[in-house]
């Protein structure tokens, strides 16, 4: 049976501030356990739609709704969301001097642990945590130890955006480009997180521009985006179209 | 009975040159007038006259005022390994100093009555521009006279506990000569914690003598009880590659004024005057510096990190003189701030006084609201906004605390301030 994790009805949304319009009726339904891809040329509004989804205060819906798992998604906290289950992987991650990235973590997996009223993890409970998975993803001990994204490469951002994904366990993961700048190994680690955390229970919307990270994911669905909604749906075969003839022929189609 | 200075008696009044000075510090106090809104050095952080005509001198000889339930007699437990000093309500309270062999450390009436202070006192500083100062010396009988002998390099720091708890408006006045002789290295730690509910002043001086090669570090907690005020002076005179490290960090209060006067005197000397302040309801902070370069190849560094909310006030002075002669020479100083709140306000008056053509000097103020795109991202992954904003403030005031030089102290100012 299928069970519904986010439902989006007849959105229009846009920056906040000047209410300039970016995410133009767009309608798309997740369910538990699904992987979508969601492709669309620079500028179509992907990021735009992740931000909202994941509650920036830079964009705002005019009308439509969102549900997640079971919720009014509009109407919470970016924090609460969070901890909700939805998780997003910033194309551009933000980088915190001062604050040291175990410090950060540490920070994060406790404040979930504290939503799902569990106690908070010691500092050597912790550390036990994040080692695991810091080196399935190849992340040293050396990065930890850094400030969060100081200094960072395009790809060991990435990396560590999918260190988060692994501790944070989320229902709903979005991956704003995740694969973009990264190299073969990085591409096949991002591939393994995805499929590890993807269970009968957890779903992923994966925004991208290659077929590459598709051929190691299989994806449920793929979704054409153009202008702010959804121009065509269908199974890889629609990313493998793009790759050929671009997004002309699914504009004039 | 309401303060006059005048009528007060003071241990040593009967030593001719004693009350000499003290009668000099009156007249100066008189001569400056009450510091108000037109006083160009304390136009930020004056305060009524009335209020400091409503003190009490409490110059009884015994140590404090609680009858005998205070511990003020009780070895001083210090927060990491040090040599623990204590001061209770104003005097002193340790009677065994018990510091290792190099170091001497004598009441300032000993200091007074025995001449030896005679050759420091006001010596580092022109009581006409110090109006605190000058009441200071007015008033002077309690503090320390601490020497660290020529060559002598103490293993532990010196920790000077200053507890104001007293149920009393006291203006307990302290004044201290630390003097590190020729070589000598040590640290000074003093750490000012008030939890008296009345409004007190702490009026403080302390003279540092650095002499050739020797180095200081000296690292103060201002942590008075909410509505006391504290009001201090640091003047420092440094000599032929003598260094001195400072670090002021400043908790709120109705008004914490630290002003630091600074004359490097010789070739190679160099000072890092550093500091913090976090204030988050309705008390006031002022750091003011004033880096005297006087002499060729001397150089200074100064980093001020602070934070206002709620109604709060802070103000960052910090000059840098350059004198003519004083070439090759780099004075930097920045002062960072964070501004979270509209009622809040930060007043910052860089001035460089360059008088030589071939010195490095900067200063950079910036002062602005958290980073949105950083709260943002920790909200999104499950911090929630309270929390993700004092991660980010206590980013901002731990850079500060990176430069303290000594790990112990650090980390303990990382931890607790
Ligand atoms: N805060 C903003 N103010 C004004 N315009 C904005 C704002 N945010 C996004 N836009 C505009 O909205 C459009 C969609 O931007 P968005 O970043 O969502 O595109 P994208 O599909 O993610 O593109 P890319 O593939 O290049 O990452 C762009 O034209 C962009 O300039
Ligand atoms: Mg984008």
């Amino acid at each position: 049976m299928e069970k519904k994790l986010l439902e989006i009805k007849d959105l229009y949304a846009g920056v906040a501030e000047s209410g300039k319009e970016i995410i133009k009726g767009l309608n798309l339904t997740i369910n538990a356990g699904e992987v979508h891809a969601l492709m669309g040329p620079n500028g179509a509004g992907k990021s735009t739609l992740a931000y909202l989804l994941a509650g920036k205060a830079d964009y705002a819906a005019t009308s439509g709704n969102v549900t997640f798992a079971g919720q009014n998604l509009l109407s919470l906290k970016p924090d609460e969301r969070a901890n909700a289950g939805l998780f997003l992987s910033m194309q551009y991650p933000v980088a915190i001097p001062g604050v040291s990235t175990n410090n950060f973590l540490k920070h994060a997996v406790n404040a979930k642990r504290k939503y799902m009223n569990l106690p908070e993890l010691d500092a050597a409970e912790f550390l036990k945590l994040l080692r695991a998975s810091a080196q399935e993803l190849g992340v040293t001990t050396e990065m930890l130890k850094r400030e969060l994204n100081v200094g960072f490469s395009g790809g060991e951002k990435k990396r560590m955006e999918m260190l988060q994904m692994q501790l944070l366990q989320p229902k709903l993961a979005i991956l704003d480009e995740t694969d973009s700048g990264l190299d073969i190994d990085a591409l096949r680690i991002v591939a393994e997180g995805v499929n590890k955390l993807h269970t009968s229970e957890n779903s992923l919307l994966i925004i991208t521009h290659h077929l590459d990270l598709l051929n190691l994911i299989k994806p449920d669905a793929v979704h054409i985006y153009y202008d702010g909604h959804i121009v065509q749906s269908g199974g890889k075969e629609l990313a493998e179209k793009l790759e050929q003839s671009g997004y002309k022929s699914f504009v004039e189609a | 009975m309401a303060i006059d200075t005048a009528n007060i008696e003071l241990w040593g009044d009967n030593i001719p040159w004693l009350c000499g000075l003290r009668e000099k510090g009156r007249a100066a106090f008189k001569q400056y007038g009450w510091p108000n809104a037109k006083t160009e050095a304390w136009k930020y952080s004056y305060f009524n006259k009335k209020e400091f005509e409503a003190l009490h001198i409490d110059n009884t000889p015994h140590h404090c005022d609680c009858n005998g339930h205070c511990h003020c007699h009780e070895k001083t437990a210090t927060p990491f390994a040090a040599y623990g000093i204590k001061f209770c309500n104003g005097k002193l309270a340790t009677e065994d100093f018990d510091l290792p062999a190099g170091v001497s450390v004598k009441p300032l009436v000993e200091a007074l009555f025995g001449g030896e202070a005679k050759k420091y006192l006001n010596k580092s500083f022109d009581m006409a521009k110090f109006p605190f100062a000058a009441l200071n010396t007015a008033l002077i009988e309690n503090g320390l006279m601490l020497v660290i002998e020529r060559g002598t390099k103490l293993d532990l720091p010196i920790f000077i506990y200053y507890h104001q708890h007293a149920q009393a408006a006291n203006l307990y006045n302290i004044r201290n000569l630390i003097i590190a002789e020729k070589g000598a290295k040590a640290t000074v730690v003093e750490y000012y914690e008030g939890s008296a509910e009345q409004p007190y002043l702490q009026n403080v001086v302390n003279e540092v003598f650095i002499a050739d090669s020797a180095r200081l570090n000296h690292y103060i907690w201002n942590k008075e009880a909410k509505v006391a005020r504290h009001i201090a002076l640091n003047s420092v005179q440094i000599r032929q590659n003598g260094y001195y490290e400072a670090f002021v960090a400043q908790s709120e209060c109705a008004l914490c004024r630290h002003e630091t006067y600074i004359e490097l005197l010789q070739k190679g000397a160099a000072a890092e005057v550093n500091g913090v302040y976090r204030l988050s309801e309705n008390g006031k902070s002022d750091i003011t510096t004033n880096v005297c370069h006087l002499d060729e190849h001397t150089n200074s560094h100064q980093l001020v990190k602070g934070v206002a909310d709620g109604s709060a006030k802070a103000v960052f002075q910090g000059k840098i003189h350059i004198a003519p002669n004083a070439q090759q020479c780099e004075g930097y100083q920045q002062h960072k701030a964070l501004l979270l709140s509209d009622e809040a306000e930060i007043d910052a008056k860089p001035e460089l006084e360059i008088f030589a053509d071939d010195v490095q000097c900067a200063h950079g103020n910036t002062c602005g609201d958290l980073d949105a795109e950083q709260l943002f991202y920790m909200q999104a992954r499950g911090i929630n906004m309270a929390e993700a904003r004092q991660i980010l403030i206590k980013a901002h005031t731990d850079d500060a605390l990176g430069k303290i030089s000594n790990k112990n102290v650090q980390n303990w100012l990382l931890e607790k301030f």
